[in-house]
């Protein structure tokens, strides 16, 4: 959805997207208006309205009319899930296509994985 | 939007020397839109002129809605102090700090303080021994203290420490925030900057190459990068505005926006393919030979 | 209007320029006087005698001592805070109007500096000491109604001349002055051209007011002059 390096609103989008999945900003809660973003990353402020409102056109955000702007119900979920698709794109992908310039065959790669995962555990 | 800022076909000669050959650009009102082009470029010569202190040989300047040249209430809503500002002999932080709200109807005492005291400006050194920065941190104090609605900002980064810049960008965006402002602000520090920008115009030899909103400025120049044969070939059907090789690897900037043709021939190719940053348009258009213009011009 | 006073007070914001240096230069010009009577008076010469008041009188040491310093002024006003007036936003219409009447006042606070030393002067007999500072010929000999005209005309010369040059250097950079300073040498050298024949008859029929004149035309010249000078100047 967004990408590391697409404009700057694109960024800050993806920012504040990745702390509602991380839970900084719990659902139903408040998240800083869109001027804070922009003194606090040093950004136009028009900019940060805009990566804002991606999220608001999403759903992932709502405004309280003279309140300010909230966390939506289900937008950790609505956000894992576009970023499942995103995963596809951003790592299987690349991670195929390495695996290939490597001569790595299937088989190799899922036994590579696994063994990764033990070495976590 | 009405513009704050309209400048059409405005050219200015000094002698022989053409400063700005067709300027032609608009700033909306309340934008922060970012000045950029190499040294003589013309930056300081479109600033001096949209704050009345030069006049275009011919063409026209709008501020506010008015021409600013001579025109009391107008320059009263405009700040420019230029980048190798003079001031009077004997001249201390505190004189400029007492005079400036007599000239300046929406003075604010207390950001000028809070940025003096920031920058660490000294108040008993004469103005005229201060170093670089401690000239750019009365410039800035100038700039925004003035709450002008039409803030030129003219190299505000010449000398400031990493501290000092910092303080300025976020003087500049809090206070901005609370009182939006039009605000020019020409600079060398692309990268450091950008992030201030909604707008950005680039010059080079006196006239405008970019005039874009930041967001579309990502369109309209992408690299390309592998070996020379593959660039040659990439590069064959787009302006070239930069181009530098290195024993048989090449990487050039061309005009235009990356399309899927063109990724996909630079895959098929083996050739790097990534949009031009703000500070690669820049450059490029700096470092663009004459011949190009002209090739520009006619395709 | 506002813009103007804004200019005044520009000008007036260096305050210890204005107010304060004319009264060191005054003060040490003093000084000296009373030591080079000092001199006299140990070389013979006694304080009270017709030689001794003719000799203190033709000291013209206030004139120098205050010319210099003012018309490097006027200079300043207008060499460096052209630019910075017009950086906080002046038209060069109001600098114009707010430096001449600047110009003004301290022409009219000098004048008042030296009436009032002059007066106290005359009141205490020379100072008790027979010491001729201010009484002098060159300040109208203790007339007060001499000083007033020729200080005031005089220092207002000396600043529009120094805000000449320097209008012409704002405007022309280096060839500003020179070709002032030309120009001037020319028709002094003209006048002198169709004046020398005459001179005895003139100099036999020569009036104090025609001073006062020629300062006036003076006065005029340069202000219009810088007028012209700085209404099409730029800053770069």
């Amino acid at each position: 959805m967004f990408a590391d390096k697409g404009p700057a609103f694109q960024q800050l989008a993806a920012k504040i997207a990745d702390e509602i999945v991380a839970g900084t900003y719990p659902e139903g809660t408040a998240v800083p208006s869109a001027t804070d973003f922009a003194v606090f990353h040093q950004m136009n402020p028009a900019t940060a309205s805009k990566g804002v409102n991606l999220l608001v056109e999403l759903g992932a955000l709502y405004k309280k009319r003279g309140i300010g702007m909230f966390v939506a119900d289900g937008a950790r979920d609505l956000l894992r899930s576009q970023r499942r698709e995103e995963f596809r794109k951003q790592y299987i992908e690349p991670l195929l296509r390495e695996a290939r310039v490597l001569e790595i065959d299937d088989t190799e790669l899922h036994h590579m994985i696994d063994e990764h995962e033990e070495d976590e555990t | 939007m009405t513009n704050a800022i309209d400048i059409r076909s405005a050219t200015r000669t000094f002698g022989r020397t053409t400063a700005l050959d067709g300027v032609s650009f608009a700033v909306p009102e309340g934008s922060i839109c970012g000045l950029l082009g190499r040294n003589g470029a013309g930056k300081t010569t479109i600033m001096s002129i949209i704050a009345g202190q030069d006049r275009p040989t011919s063409g026209r300047v709008e501020v506010l809605g008015h021409g600013p040249f001579e025109n009391e209430s107008v320059l009263s809503r405009i700040s420019f102090v230029r980048d190798n500002q003079r001031y009077p002999d004997n001249y201390r932080l505190g004189h400029v700090l007492r005079i400036a709200p007599e000239f300046a109807p929406n003075w604010n005492a207390d950001v000028a303080a809070e940025l003096a005291e920031g920058f660490r400006i000294p108040t008993k050194t004469d103005i005229k021994k201060f170093s670089r920065g401690q000239l750019s941190s009365v410039a800035i104090i100038l700039g925004l203290a003035s709450r002008a609605a039409v803030t030129l900002l003219d190299e505000p980064y010449l000398g400031l420490d990493v501290t000092a810049r910092a303080l300025f960008h976020d003087m500049l965006l809090r206070d901005y925030t609370a009182h939006p402002r039009t605000v020019l602000l020409s600079t060398h520090l692309i990268e450091e900057s950008e992030k201030l920008f909604d707008r950005v115009v680039v010059v080079d030899r006196g006239r405008v190459r970019v005039d874009s909103d930041v967001d579309d400025a990502r369109d309209l120049a992408f690299t390309l990068s592998g070996t020379t044969a593959a660039v040659d070939e990439l590069a064959r059907r787009h302006t070239v505005l930069r181009s530098h090789t290195v024993s048989g690897l090449k990487s050039v900037t061309v005009l235009g926006a990356m399309d899927d043709a063109v990724r996909a021939d630079a895959d098929g190719l083996g050739a790097r393919i990534a949009p031009a940053s703000l500070q690669d348009l820049v450059a490029a258009f700096g470092e663009e030979s004459s011949e190009s213009i002209e090739e520009g011009a006619r395709a | 209007m506002s813009a103007v006073v804004s200019t005044v007070r520009l000008h007036l914001n260096q305050r210890v320029g204005t107010f304060a240096v004319p009264l060191y230069i005054t003060a040490t010009v003093a000084a000296f006087s009373v030591l080079l009577s000092l001199l006299f008076w140990r070389s013979g010469s006694l304080p009270g005698t017709a030689g001794w008041i003719q000799g203190s009188q033709s000291n013209p040491g206030i004139a120098y001592g205050l010319v210099g310093f003012l018309v490097y002024f006027g200079v300043a006003s207008v060499a460096a805070t052209f630019p910075f007036a017009l950086t906080l936003g002046a038209t060069r219409r109001s600098f114009v109007a707010g430096t001449l009447l600047w110009y003004a006042i301290t022409a009219a606070y000098i004048t008042v500096v030296l009436a009032v030393l002059t007066a106290i002067e005359l009141a205490t007999d020379h100072w008790f000491a027979g010491f001729y500072i201010f009484d002098v010929y060159v300040l109208g000999a203790g007339d007060l109604l001499r000083l007033v005209p020729i200080v005031f005309l005089g220092v207002l010369t000396a600043l529009t001349v120094g805000g000449v040059f320097a209008a012409s250097w704002v405007r022309f950079a280096a060839r500003g002055p020179q070709l002032i300073a030309a120009g001037a040498v020319v028709v002094i050298v003209a006048a002198l051209i169709i004046v020398l024949p005459a001179v005895g008859t003139l100099v036999a029929a020569f009036q104090p007011w025609w001073l006062a004149v020629a300062a006036g035309v003076v006065i005029l010249a340069s202000s219009v002059g810088s007028w012209l000078l700085l209404r099409p100047a730029i800053v770069r």
